[in-house]
């Protein structure tokens, strides 16, 4: 599903973020990433979204090299396969619930009849019309989830998605992420610094500066 | 004292008329004006009035006055009528055919210097004229009126001094060189007519700083009237009339040339009886005793003269120095014009005025 | 922490933060200040050189006697001058005469010739007084001779003792220029003669202009102007040098005020881009102050920073301003002339005065505005509740609370009642209240009326069908109008002023258009050179061109000025044949008429213009007394017509009935009609030939009709001017706020960008909301500039000028500006768009580096 080929991304000279890095992620898979601020975790996720490339190295996305695409064949790639939950949430206020939750099928030409189911199974049945003002933090990551798996994506993103959660919030949200990406088929990639949330995953990997390395036992909760 | 508080700006007029143009320079002779002729035979009371087909013409009164308390005053009136020789053909009623000029001026030697004041205007509206027939000059509230019995009033009233005086003659009239035929220079056209009256005797009221003053005395009253223009060559003139206290009358004059010298003199003396001498060019001499530098102008002017006509010899003295009329405020005429003691061999021998212009140069604006 | 460091901290972090939106409404509020202020220097300048260079002609006189008529007989001049009390009496004829080939524009080929009677003058305008050449004293009362000031002297291209040819009447005349007139004030265009040569020359024998008067020491001025009035009875006017004032003040009073009003417009543009730069500053700000507020922050210490970095924005504007309008009042007074070529202050070349006091207050206008632009927004921050301001998300709501409708319904209600009363001191003061108000109440609505509008759009349309980004666009626009519409404010009223001067100008050009054809119906009109009083034209002359093949119909007419109110300036009287049966077919009546069939046969009937009724209470129907011919005769005023000549009043009347009355027979003007197939130019051959064909100034009504044109479109350039001005202050309101929308909305684009928007569309999208508010914003202008345009058209002109109009729209014009409009915003929102795909717009996504 998803392949990363010694990559390599610096930002200066003597500043190199990622080196030589590889690795396979296999379709179905949901895999949380760790690792110290200022490893490369966000530069990890922006190469994988295509919204940024690598100096060296190739990313594929279902066969697909996402690292050599044009800006706009990229964005038309993230458009279909990649859905994004992001810490800050990011819904856009000036729009409705619902409305916030079809972009993506709007986006993609695709029919917008699906997004009241969509509302239902994040748990904010009834309340498509409402503007995010109205919502708390946790409900405001409920439309984030709908919207970033209603167009039924390959490969989820979700940055540090409980990092302004509370943590019984938390792990309701955690549980959402990991259930509608099973729901859906899709592939996932959840960066956190919260060992609960890496506990959702399927396998936790490690960010260090030698490459992503799955976890010590120990470190699994 | 005010100054030029009439603002005439034609008081260029005044340098040429007292110097009977002494302006050198191309005039056109004019065909509209008379020439003076000796032949003509002057008439009155006709000739009292104005002639208006001359250029220029002038009524001229100088005098000593004295007021209750035996102070003594110096007074000059002149109106002159000058011909523009223009505009004959302008049927406008403000058409500035004749100007008509008039100065005033007081010497008072509690003040220490002239008080003065003139005003042009053009004839016309009743307001400004010199009417012919008999002497009767007005300009605005100014007045010179000569009435039947032969008698001179004058009204003139500036801002802060003024008078008003009667004239009343005690001798008959003077009529000068040629029986009125007045020779200005070598050339036969160079001439006026000229006439004087001396020994007026004057009764009236002086204003000095509003207030009216009780005066009398003597004065003298010349009219002269001309078409002509001073030689080239003059410069300036001296001029002197005077009322002797024997009754007799002594006029002199020489025009001075730019050489030094002087282009013309005459002198004449009418005792008490009415005989009158004459004396030629060369029988007439000025001599100056003393000079006055006018702190106004800068000119130097020779206040105190020695006057020879014939035999006599006449010293003048004058009443204050700064007697100087000073115009160059708004033009540029500036002359002296002032009140004089005669001796004759170190007695007294009258009170006269004595003129002498040509002293400053023309100023240029 | 002090709070004075703190207030620096925050304004100087904010500054540089959003310089650009800073930078912007500074220049707003330079420009406004700029503006209204150049346009007062130049509009006093011109004022003040105009009346100073008035009174250098009439001196330092104590009364002015007038007749009722332009002129009045000579007779009463030695009366004056012997009057007891009259220490002095100084007669004037002033004529305006004609300078051949000058003729360039209404009043420029006129040369100003002053008669004085050099004697007199010298005591009371000793600045008339001519400088001959050394020794020709007598030049100045010569009746050949005349004195140019030295601007006339470089008008007319002549020097000491050149010749100079005049048009007097029909008669052309030479004089000698025999000097200069020194002391004439700088650019003053005049001439001075002997009286007695101007009587002469000029045909004017026994005629007067004025009497100026000194009065002897101690006598009181009013108790002898009273006095000296009833002694001279109806036909004469005695005024004081503050009555010469007030009339010269009341000639070009209108015109300043409604180009001080224009400039104000601009200043008022400034204030809107000063509130939403404060209002946008503060939402953006929310977070920060509600910060501030939790760590202890006073309300009193949040109202006053934010108020104090609103007034140092104020202050540095303001300074620049004035600045700037000095700058620009200096080059518009060099190049354009201290009316900006309007000629509303011919022959005057004024030089600017800075006056402090004038500074101090243009000053004060500008920080005011600003300080006004800033308290609302101050006030909002202060309010909100700092628990909730923290949460990011409700930027939008903060705005709902300043667009309350009652504001804007009570700006609009006054507004309406303001349109329905009367000028102050005959000056349209509640109409442009009433303008101030619509644009207020407007621009209040504009948030309401956006979300309303786009919400609408985005019910009607499907998402579906108009796809994400129109979505979005709509849905912003919809949802969050307010930060919208403030950036709109600027634009909103700048444009909406641009369509109502369009409106108002074009209904102005279109109605003089028509009635220039009702006016100039004749194909050659002929013009003696006019000199004061006189017509040119006497019998002879008439019967000549009468005479003449190749005329239908030829009419002549006598033009004189009368002073009906001492303190207006003169009235024109027009004599001429009027149709009896139909006064329309010769007037341009308005429906203000007695029915022709109902005039009273014993009664002489006048029409009047529209400013008649206006400044004298003309009335139709009613019986007025007018000093033509030898004593005051009575008239009936018959009708109303329209006249765009002459604001001051115009009269028209019978001319058989002028000549019974006055014996005078003469006329200025001949409006001559060709018979079909005669070629005009043959005419104006056989006119040319005639004895005195060489003086006439023969006209074609066409290329008056273009001069007329000519004159207005330079009227109205400064006009545009200010309007061009205003819109682009509007569009560098647009450009700031886009750009800092596009700032605050960073952490948007990048979540678009993630979620697979292309740069191409984000682009379209912020193209989209820009296009779509601004084509809002060009509709609501429209609706606003011609609500505006009514008051200007119906209110504004009639009490200003006195005349109406019939309102015509430029729709070709307007749409042009429209697109303009369109296509400037969209191409701005597009130029700051470039922000929104920038790299950094990806990052913004994150919370955690």
């Amino acid at each position: 599903m998803l392949e990363l080929r010694n990559i390599t991304k610096g930002y200066a000279e003597n500043r190199k973020v990622l080196i030589n890095l590889s690795y396979t992620l296999n379709a179905g898979e949901y895999v949380a990433i760790m690792g110290e601020s200022g490893v490369g975790k966000s530069t990890l996720l922006n190469l994988i979204a295509g919204l940024d490339s690598p100096d060296s190295g190739e990313i594929r996305i279902n066969g697909a090299a996402i690292s050599s695409m044009q800006d706009d064949a990229a964005t038309q790639l993230r458009r279909e396969q990649f859905g994004f939950i992001f810490q800050a949430f990011h819904v856009l206020p000036h729009l409705t619930l619902a409305q916030n939750i079809a972009l993506p099928l709007l986006l993609n030409g695709i029919a917008t009849d699906c997004v009241n189911q969509m509302l239902e199974q994040v748990g904010l049945h009834g309340r498509g019309h409402h503007f995010p003002r109205q919502l708390s933090g946790g409900e405001l990551q409920r439309v984030a989830i709908a919207r970033a798996l209603i167009h039924r994506p390959r490969l989820v993103l979700a940055d540090e998605p409980t990092g302004n959660l509370d943590p019984d919030t938390a792990h309701e949200i955690l549980q959402l992420i990991r259930r509608e990406i099973k729901a859906n088929g899709a592939t996932g990639i959840i960066v956190t610094h919260s060992h609960m949330a890496a506990a959702t995953a399927d396998r936790v990997l490690h960010l260090t500066k030698n490459g992503l390395h799955p976890a010590q036992p120990g470190h699994n909760l | 004292m005010k100054r030029n508080k009439s603002g005439s700006n034609f008081n260029v007029f005044v340098m040429l008329l007292f110097s009977c143009l002494l302006i050198t320079g191309v005039y056109a002779e004019s065909n509209r004006l008379k020439p003076v002729t000796p032949d003509y035979q002057l008439s009155f009371p006709m000739d009292y009035g104005a002639h208006q087909d001359f250029r220029i013409e002038w009524w001229y009164i100088t005098g000593w006055l004295e007021t209750e308390d035996k102070k003594p005053l110096g007074f000059q009136v002149t109106f002159f009528r000058y011909a523009t020789d223009r505009n004959h053909d302008n049927p406008s009623r403000f058409a500035a055919k004749d100007l008509i000029i008039a100065h005033l001026a007081l010497s008072d030697p509690a003040v220490g210097k002239l008080m003065h004041v003139e005003r042009t205007a053009r004839e016309g509206f009743d307001l400004a004229y010199a009417k012919p027939g008999n002497t009767n000059v007005r300009l605005d509230d100014w007045t010179l009126v000569r009435e039947e019995d032969g008698r001179y009033q004058v009204d003139m009233q500036a801002s802060d001094f003024g008078l008003q005086l009667s004239l009343t003659p005690t001798q008959s009239m003077m009529l000068q060189d040629m029986d009125g035929f007045s020779r200005k220079g070598p050339k036969p056209e160079q001439a006026s007519y000229y006439y004087s009256e001396p020994h007026l005797s004057v009764t009236g009221t002086v204003l000095r700083q509003n207030k009216p003053v009780t005066v009398k005395g003597r004065a003298w009253l010349d009219h002269e009237w001309s078409t002509a223009h001073l030689d080239s060559d003059a410069d300036g003139w001296d001029w002197v009339g005077a009322n002797l206290d024997d009754g007799s009358a002594l006029v002199a004059f020489q025009i001075r040339a730019k050489q030094g010298g002087k282009v013309w003199a005459y002198a004449a003396l009418r005792d008490a009886k009415g005989n009158m001498t004459l004396f030629d060019p060369d029988q007439v001499e000025f001599t100056p005793i003393r000079t006055w530098r006018s702190p106004h102008t800068e000119a130097v002017y020779p206040v105190a003269m020695h006057i020879r006509t014939g035999e006599i010899e006449w010293r003048l003295t004058p009443l204050l120095d700064d007697q100087e009329l000073d115009a160059r405020q708004s033009t540029a005429a500036v002359y002296w014009e002032g009140a004089v003691m005669l001796t004759k061999d170190n007695k007294p021998a009258g009170r006269g005025y004595l003129e002498l212009t040509g002293y400053v140069k023309p100023l240029t604006l | 922490m002090k709070p004075p460091s703190i207030f620096r901290w925050m304004m100087i972090s904010e500054w540089r933060a959003h310089i650009m939106q800073i930078a912007v409404a500074l220049i707003a509020i330079a420009i406004g200040v700029a503006m209204a202020f150049s346009i007062h220097l130049i509009n006093s300048a011109a004022f003040n050189e105009f009346s100073a260079a008035s009174k250098s002609l009439s001196g330092q006189s104590d009364l002015q006697v007038r007749g009722r008529k332009a002129f009045l007989d000579e007779a009463l001049y030695p009366l004056l001058a012997k009057h007891s009390s009259i220490a002095l009496a100084n007669p004037v004829l002033e004529l305006d005469v004609a300078v051949p080939g000058k003729q360039q524009g209404r009043n420029d080929h006129k040369l100003k010739i002053i008669g004085i009677d050099p004697f007199r003058a010298a005591q009371i305008s000793p600045d008339l007084l001519g400088v001959p050449e050394e020794g020709e004293t007598l030049d100045r009362i010569a009746s050949d001779t005349i004195f140019l000031s030295p601007a006339a002297m470089e008008w007319l291209q002549v020097e000491q003792g050149d010749a100079l040819q005049l048009q007097a009447g029909l008669q052309a005349i030479t004089l000698r220029v025999a000097g200069g007139l020194v002391r004439a004030r700088a650019g003053q265009r005049i001439a001075v003669m002997d009286i007695g040569a101007v009587q002469w020359r000029f045909g004017q024998i026994g005629q007067l202009s004025r009497i100026e008067l000194k009065l002897k020491d101690g006598i009181n001025h009013a108790a002898f102007k009273t006095r000296l009035a009833k002694e001279l009875g109806e036909s004469y006017w005695v005024m004081e040098a503050a009555d010469q004032e007030a009339r010269i003040a009341n000639m070009s009073r209108a015109y300043r005020i409604n180009l001080n009003m224009l400039a104000l417009v601009a200043l008022f543009t400034g204030t809107f881009l000063v509130f939403s730069t404060q209002a946008l500053s503060v939402i953006r700000r929310r977070q920060q102050f509600a910060l501030l507020r939790v760590l202890g922050f006073t309300r009193q210490q949040l109202l006053r920073q934010i108020i104090a970095e609103g007034g140092f924005l104020g202050i540095m504007g303001s300074v620049l301003g004035l600045g700037l309008g000095y700058a620009v009042a200096a080059v518009a007074i060099r190049f354009l002339g201290g009316d900006l070529g309007t000629n509303f202050f011919p022959g005057v070349k004024p030089g600017i005065f800075f006056d402090p006091w004038d500074a101090v207050i243009f000053f004060a206008i500008g920080l005011s505005v600003t300080l006004l632009g800033s308290i609302a927004p101050a006030l909002e921050a202060v309010r909100a509740r700092p628990a909730l301001a923290l949460r990011s998300g409700a930027e939008d709501a903060v705005m709902a609370k300043l667009s309350s409708p009652w504001f804007a319904v009570i700006c609009l209600s006054l507004a309406l009642l303001f349109t329905q009363l009367p000028p102050i001191f005959e000056l349209p003061v509640f109409g442009y209240l009433a303008i101030a108000l619509l644009l207020i109440g407007g621009i209040t609505l504009m948030p309401r009326f956006a979300a309303w509008t786009f919400a609408s759009l985005l019910n009607r349309l499907h998402h579906e069908r108009i796809g994400a980004v129109f979505t979005l666009a709509l849905a912003r626009l919809a949802n969050a109008p307010n930060q919208a519409a403030i950036a709109l404010g600027g634009i909103l009223a700048s444009f909406s002023l641009m369509v109502a001067m369009a409106i108002m100008v074009t209904s102005f050009r279109v109605s003089i258009d028509a009635w220039l054809g009702q006016v100039l119906p004749a194909d050659l009109y002929v013009r003696a050179a006019a000199i004061g009083d006189q017509g040119g034209f006497q019998s002879d002359a008439q019967n000549a061109i009468i005479a003449l093949p190749g005329f239908d119909r030829v009419d002549f007419f006598r033009t004189q000025q009368l002073t009906l109110d001492i303190n207006r300036p003169d009235v024109t009287l027009f004599a001429r044949p009027v149709d009896k049966e139909d006064p329309r077919n010769t007037l341009p009546l308005t429906d203000d008429v007695i029915a022709p069939g109902s005039l009273p046969e014993e009664v002489m009937p006048v029409w009047v213009s529209e400013a008649m009724v206006d400044l004298y209470g003309y009335r139709v129907g009613e019986k007025v007394v007018l000093p033509i011919g030898a004593v005051p005769s009575e008239f009936l005023v018959a009708g109303v017509w329209r006249d765009y000549g002459r604001q001051f009043g115009a009269i028209q009347m019978q001319l058989t009935d002028y000549q019974r009355l006055t014996g005078d027979l003469s006329v200025n003007n001949v409006a001559l009609w060709l018979q079909a197939g005669t070629s005009s130019d043959t005419v104006v051959a056989s006119l040319r030939q005639l004895p005195f064909g060489a003086a006439l100034e023969i006209s074609r009504s066409s290329d008056m009709r273009a001069l007329s044109f000519e004159i207005f479109d330079r009227s109205f350039a400064v006009t545009y001017l200010l309007e061009i001005v205003a819109v682009v202050i509007g569009l560098l309101g647009v450009a700031a706020s886009f750009s800092a929308q596009i700032l605050a909305r960073a952490k948007e684009f990048g979540m678009l960008r993630h979620i697979g928007v292309m740069r191409r569309q984000i682009l379209v999208m912020l193209t989209a909301e820009g296009g779509l508010l601004t084509a809002l914003g060009v509709v609501l202008g429209f609706v606003l500039g011609w609500g505006i345009s009514l008051i200007l058209v119906f209110i504004v002109n009639p009490q200003s000028f006195h005349w109406t109009m019939q309102l015509h729209l430029p729709w070709g014009w307007l749409l042009a500006i429209a697109v303009i409009m369109l296509i400037s915003a969209a191409l701005t929102a597009l130029f700051f768009g470039r922000k929104a795909v920038s790299v950094q717009v990806i990052r913004a996504v994150r919370e955690d580096w």
